[in-house]
């Protein structure tokens, strides 16, 4: 067996910009959309509820896209298609897992988790963590060996005992019986995403926006987790991660939410928008800032559009969607299209139509990205820190997102109208 | 109190940068002087204050070592800060610049606090609903501090609105506020 090439496994759909590994919906996201997200969830549902969840989600994805590779590898064997899904771990960016199991279960120690390492980065000098970190790891062991011994999808749980999110030295998770078994829901592939989308259309500045595409989709191509098993660049740790694990967690979570509490729908959704907030202010601003970047396009500059034109072909190129620019007058109102997005492929898939829009990754990124053309002077190289956005964001957001057209509604497009307000 | 009594408290006294009053228990900044050149914005500095002091204390009481004389200095590669407390009222903040002899520095604060003593007043501590200092407490020390009501709100179940209120929460909600608030902190009780 020889070892994995992500990148032979990897395909954008055709003008859609979605990204697909091995036929599965993947997208590439930053530490501070995923430590968000899943702290999201657990403020939601508590600690014990969403690690369940976040693990159940992590496993029934993990086990479409390693059934996948393995069959595309021709694994035949437990070792041959363990190692194939701890090499595929790392090189994602996820970090390094190490399986001690047959098929009962065992252990899968872990190094360089992403979420638990991150996590303890970016905040393990203010907070003391008290629970685990690494759900997304757990229910990866678990579908690692479900499908390493042909066992039945769902009949594995993993559960973290340590993590260096909690100060142990390493990662130990530990895979059995899951007690109560779940069957996956609908399976979302390529084609199913096809039968989801919308007519791509052409926006303003297409000419910049479209070979920086093509250039970025070159640049990620050889992107890959190190020897630790991580992507950090754009002052960032990046991962290739499941679209399927990310949609299912929140909209599992907003449902569960409409049921027992629903007062509190709103808070989550505006959570929820604040994870893709999150992610493109720092990962957008991050590769905008970055030498590679410089070297692909030049250096960043305060022209509102020339900033916001790479924004939408940074957005692209990590498999966001077809984002284009419908509308923009600087200082005053930006109109975000897209035919195609990872939330509304799975939402449809899964749940059919909804009642109002529910692309949150893509509501808080045409606010975020209204920000990083106003509200940053880029030509004084400034650092995107903690305490940078805290800066900037602690009196509020001078702008207001409204989603006015929805592929979850039926409609066409998604389109978010983006107009500054005062504050 | 007026603008330039602080001012003529630390009148010859070199090496000082800054000198802020913090009123306790609810750590609010009582009064400040600065140089003119410092940009430190005096409400978030004092309350931090306020909190090191009073973190201070019950340590040292832990340790049964507490006494009212006790100070806090802490050094840092930019600056030399002295904390005391001034009655149970107030905190007062001494910061120097980082070289300046630690002897010189003991001298000149107690100099200025017998100062103090004489200007500043006796105050009746009127203590602010529990349900505003835990809203105050999250704001100080939550990651993502923009965020950090909504995640209250998620996590309590308590309307956002009401949340903005606090001093509108019924003690069940008090409660579970500040349940919330441990778990987003990471903390078994708060310090308050």
């Amino acid at each position: 067996m020889e070892s994995l090439k992500i990148n032979a496994l990897r395909r954008y759909l055709l003008e859609q910009d979605l990204m697909f590994l091995a036929g599965q919906p993947v997208v590439y996201h930053c530490h501070h959309f995923n430590l968000f997200l899943d702290q999201t969830i657990d403020d939601a549902l508590g600690t014990q509820a969403s690690f369940h969840l976040r693990m159940s989600a992590a496993r029934e994805f993990s086990g479409h896209l390693l059934s996948a590779v393995c069959e595309h590898a021709e694994a035949r064997t437990p070792p041959e298609r363990l190692s194939l899904a701890a090499q595929l771990f790392k090189l994602m960016g996820h970090g390094s897992l190490d399986f001690d199991a047959d098929s009962s279960g065992g252990t899968a120690h872990g190094s360089h988790l992403h979420y638990g390492f991150a996590w303890l980065e970016k905040y393990g000098k203010q907070v003391r963590r008290k629970h685990p970190a690494d759900a997304f790891a757990a229910g990866f062991a678990a579908a690692a060996l479900e499908i390493a011994y042909d066992l039945s999808p769902g009949s594995l749980a993993g559960v973290e005992h340590e993590c260096v999110a909690l100060r142990a030295p390493q990662c130990r998770i530990q895979v059995e019986r899951d007690p109560a078994p779940e069957s996956g829901g609908a399976v979302i592939g390529e084609r199913e995403s096809e039968s989801v989308v919308g007519a791509p259309e052409d926006g303003l500045f297409e000419d910049v926006i479209h070979p920086i595409v093509l250039g970025l989709k070159e640049f990620t191509a050889g992107v890959h987790g190190d020897e630790r098993g991580l992507v950090q660049a754009f002052g960032v740790f990046v991962t290739m991660h499941l679209c399927g694990y990310y949609n299912r967690i929140s909209y599992d979570a907003v449902a569960h939410i409409e049921a027992r509490a629903p007062q509190s729908v709103g808070v989550l959704e505006e959570l929820l928008r604040e994870s893709g907030h999150v992610c493109v202010f720092n990962t957008f601003g991050g590769i905008l800032l970055s030498p590679e970047w410089e070297g692909l396009v030049g250096a960043p500059t305060n022209d509102p559009a020339k900033t916001l034109a790479w924004c939408i072909a940074i957005g692209r190129a990590l498999g966001m969607g077809h984002w284009t620019i419908a509308e923009f007058e600087p200082e005053r109102r930006l109109v975000v299209r897209t035919s195609s997005s990872y939330e509304s492929v799975y939402y449809r898939t899964r749940h059919g139509l909804a009642p109002r829009p529910v692309e949150y990754l893509f509501q808080g990124a045409a606010l975020a990205m209204a920000q990083l053309v106003h509200r940053v002077d880029w030509e004084s190289n400034p650092q995107l820190t903690a305490e940078y956005y805290k800066r900037l964001f602690k009196g509020g957001v001078p702008w207001r997102a409204e989603q006015t057209k929805s592929l979850v509604r039926g409609d066409s497009v998604s389109e978010v109208v983006v107009t500054k307000v005062s504050v | 109190m007026a603008e330039s009594t602080l001012a003529q408290a630390v009148e010859g006294v070199p090496s000082l940068r800054g000198l802020f009053v913090t009123a306790m228990p609810d750590c609010l900044l009582f009064d400040a002087w600065m140089r003119p050149n410092e940009a430190w914005s005096g409400e978030d500095v004092a309350s931090y204050f306020g909190d090191l002091v009073r973190a201070n204390r019950e340590g040292l009481k832990a340790l049964r070592a507490w006494s009212a004389e006790m100070q806090v200095t802490i050094e840092s590669t930019e600056l030399l800060l002295i904390l005391r407390e001034l009655s149970s009222d107030f905190v007062v903040g001494f910061i120097f610049e980082h070289a300046t002899p630690l002897g010189m520095v003991r001298l000149h604060v107690k100099r200025v606090l017998l100062l103090l003593q004489d200007i500043l007043p006796r105050i009746q501590p009127e203590e602010r609903p529990r349900a505003i200092r835990i809203a105050e407490f999250l704001t100080r020390y939550a990651p993502d501090t923009h965020t950090a009501m909504q995640r209250a709100a998620l996590r309590s179940g308590i309307a956002l609105d009401l949340l903005r209120t606090p001093e509108n929460l019924a003690p069940n909600q008090i409660e579970l506020f500040e349940r919330s608030v441990c778990d987003i902190l990471g903390l078994e009780s708060l310090n308050l």
